[in-house]
């Protein structure tokens, strides 16, 4: 078999791990506790492709995009390019308000668009986000856009927040197949509790990159692993990265994290 | 970008500076770590900056947080403060609940007296509606007043609102509505919660834009303090944990000398869990004696109103495992209640059926 075209991840250590990069048209998963770095290594994902002038799409679930681009303004990357989506739940109405429907709403905005206020909830509506009107959205902007990379961040407040408790784990596996179907190459973030368990989204894609976060008396080590990727080798060993002023910056040689 | 200060030396250089404005931050550790310490620091380097600052407490009445700052010596008249502190549960069914965002009760630091009574035929009620209600009514009257925006905001505790009012609701979805919420409002705000379960993904920690994690530990028979950033988004941080001493000055964060861990991990050794479980069952039957006690003083009509207020501040710190303090306000009760059923008359004589003549 000829291996496909390896998509590179924007992160050399990574790619080296990966063998490559990601194998093209498949969704894949990065996971860590809060503050391990995957907005940033989901956000070198995006900028390597626009760099090869691909066409890129990152759907904010979290923070505010203009948080966002107040954030990454530190790695002075050039993101303008960058479609974001804003994809964040209004402040809640506790009393019946006309809902508006994100898929019959919502256009992606260019990052250079994007103005230094938050959006406020407007006074007479209020905008929810379901997981059926995000999907239906996708659906059609990537119809409309041919988006080559994707990334949700994160996967996590999607759940949470998007879909009704009791039909979670159906939703998100039909959330997944429909990435898979696609065609697009996706990169989902999902956070971690402190003390970790198997994650639902990680038997359905195809690859996890793991981000890890020790605490020890010199400071917090960040290290990265990559759990498991279908359909390539890939190297087992877990490293350690620093975040610095260019992004995540893997160290390459081995050395296995001490817990403490 | 401008940061906010902490106004707390030590912490500034962690963050690089202080927060970044108009951000939701979550501070985090176990009961008495100094999270209130901290926000209050917090408030006061507001003050005196002369920004608008609001303390929204469910924790602590007003009175009480009062008291705990007078400690330290701050002036902190200026100070609003924002009381969502729910009334004495109402067990009987004729009391009718309102909720607490219909009666706004925002005073100023200096005014604040007297602890605020329940009203006898209504309680009040948190819900995290209300509590958004009224902050936004604060907001935007005091927007009217003063032609000023709150500039900081501290939030005591999110634990408190996700106990009182949260339970069998989605509180996922409200909790990210509440931070949504205070991100519009375009304030610095301090969230203050306590991660209860280690293992389970609470939302305010994801959501927020960086947290603060306060330790407290027992090292032979010293207890420790020490404090260190778990996130911090878009910014560089001092990622080490560094010892904190909480003196006559309130806080101060040591930044020469990282905190010796030595082994002994913030969470305890094992022999505590032991300690801890034996702990569990004592309060427990403590606080179910109260209970009884409680039951036999209603019957016979003494007046006990303040002790079941403390019992239930007794129970809401069995709940967040705080046993010390539970054991210790579950036998006042005891004590008080044993005192008082003795002093009151004896029981009215059970009228007794008259005896059936016995016949021979």
């Amino acid at each position: 078999m000829i291996p496909a075209a390896r998509m590179r991840t924007g992160i050399a250590g990574l790619d080296k791990m990966l063998h490559g990069g990601f194998v093209p048209g498949r969704p894949y998963i990065v996971s860590g506790p809060p503050g391990a770095g995957k907005t940033i290594l989901a956000m070198q994902f995006l900028r390597e492709g626009l760099e090869g002038g691909e066409r890129c799409l990152f759907v904010c679930l979290e923070e505010p995009p203009n948080e966002l681009k107040i954030n990454m303004r530190a790695f002075r990357w050039n993101l303008d390019d960058l479609d974001v989506l804003d994809a964040n739940s209004d402040i809640r109405r506790f009393e019946p308000t006309p809902l508006l429907e994100i898929s019959t709403e919502e256009e992606p905005a260019k990052m250079r668009s994007i103005g230094e206020r938050i959006r406020k909830t407007p006074d007479f509506e209020s905008k929810e986000v379901s997981v059926h009107s995000l999907q239906q959205l996708l659906k059609t902007l990537l119809v409309k856009k041919h988006y080559e990379r994707v990334v949700i961040d994160s996967m996590t407040a999607l759940r949470y927040f998007c879909m009704r408790e009791f039909e979670e784990a159906v939703t998100t596996q039909s959330f997944m197949r429909y990435l898979a179907e696609s065609k697009v190459t996706s990169l989902l973030t999902v956070e971690l509790p402190d003390e970790t368990e198997v994650l639902a989204e990680a038997f359905l894609a195809r690859g996890e990159v793991r981000l890890h976060k020790l605490r020890d008396e010199t400071g917090i080590k960040r290290f990265v692993s990559v759990e498991k990727y279908k359909g390539s080798s890939h190297d087992d060993a877990v490293y350690s990265f620093d975040i610095t002023n260019a992004g995540i910056a893997i160290n390459m040689t081995p050395r296995a994290p001490t817990a403490s | 970008m401008d940061r906010v200060k902490t106004g707390i030396v030590g912490l500034d250089t962690m963050l690089n500076g202080g927060f970044l404005p108009a951000r939701p931050y979550v501070i985090s550790g176990p009961t008495g770590s100094g999270k209130t310490v901290l926000i209050a620091h917090f408030l006061l380097e507001g003050l005196r900056l002369q920004e608008p600052c609001l303390l929204v407490t469910l924790d602590e009445p007003p009175i009480e947080v009062k008291s705990n700052m007078a400690t330290f010596g701050w002036n902190m008249d200026r100070l609003k403060i924002l009381d969502a502190t729910p009334d004495v549960r109402a067990h009987k069914r004729q009391r009718s609940v309102i909720d607490v965002g219909t009666s706004l009760d925002v005073r100023d630091m200096e005014d604040v007296t007297d602890i605020r009574q329940s009203s006898q035929v209504r309680a009040l009620e948190v819900t995290v509606h209300s509590v958004q209600k009224m902050i936004k009514q604060e907001f935007s009257q005091h927007l009217e007043r003063t032609k000023q925006r709150y500039k900081r905001i501290a939030v005591d505790s999110m634990t408190a609102l996700k106990m009182f009012s949260m339970e069998g609701q989605d509180s996922r979805i409200l909790i990210q509505s509440f931070l949504r919420f205070l991100a519009e409002l375009e304030a610095t705000t301090l969230i203050v919660s306590e991660r209860l379960d280690r293992k389970k993904l609470e939302t305010e920690f994801f959501l927020g834009r960086g947290e603060i994690r306060m330790h407290k530990w027992i090292d032979g028979n010293m207890i420790r303090h020490a404090i260190s950033i778990d996130k911090f988004r878009g910014s560089a941080f001092d990622d080490k944990m560094h010892p904190v001493t909480i003196g006559d000055k309130g806080m101060v964060v040591a930044l020469d000398a990282p905190s010796q861990i030595r082994g002994t991990s913030p969470e305890g050794k094992p022999g505590e869990s032991l300690l801890e479980t034996r702990l569990i069952d004592e309060v427990s039957n403590v606080i179910e004696s109260v209970m009884r006690q409680i039951e036999e003083a209603h019957r016979r009509q003494i007046p006990i109103r303040d002790v079941e207020v403390a019992l239930s501040r007794a129970m809401l710190a069995f709940q967040r495992r705080n046993y010390q303090k539970a054991m210790k306000i579950a036998l006042a009760c005891d004590s008080q209640l044993r005192e008082r059923i003795a002093e009151a008359p004896p029981p009215p004589p059970v009228a007794m059926p008259p005896r059936p003549p016995v016949i021979r």
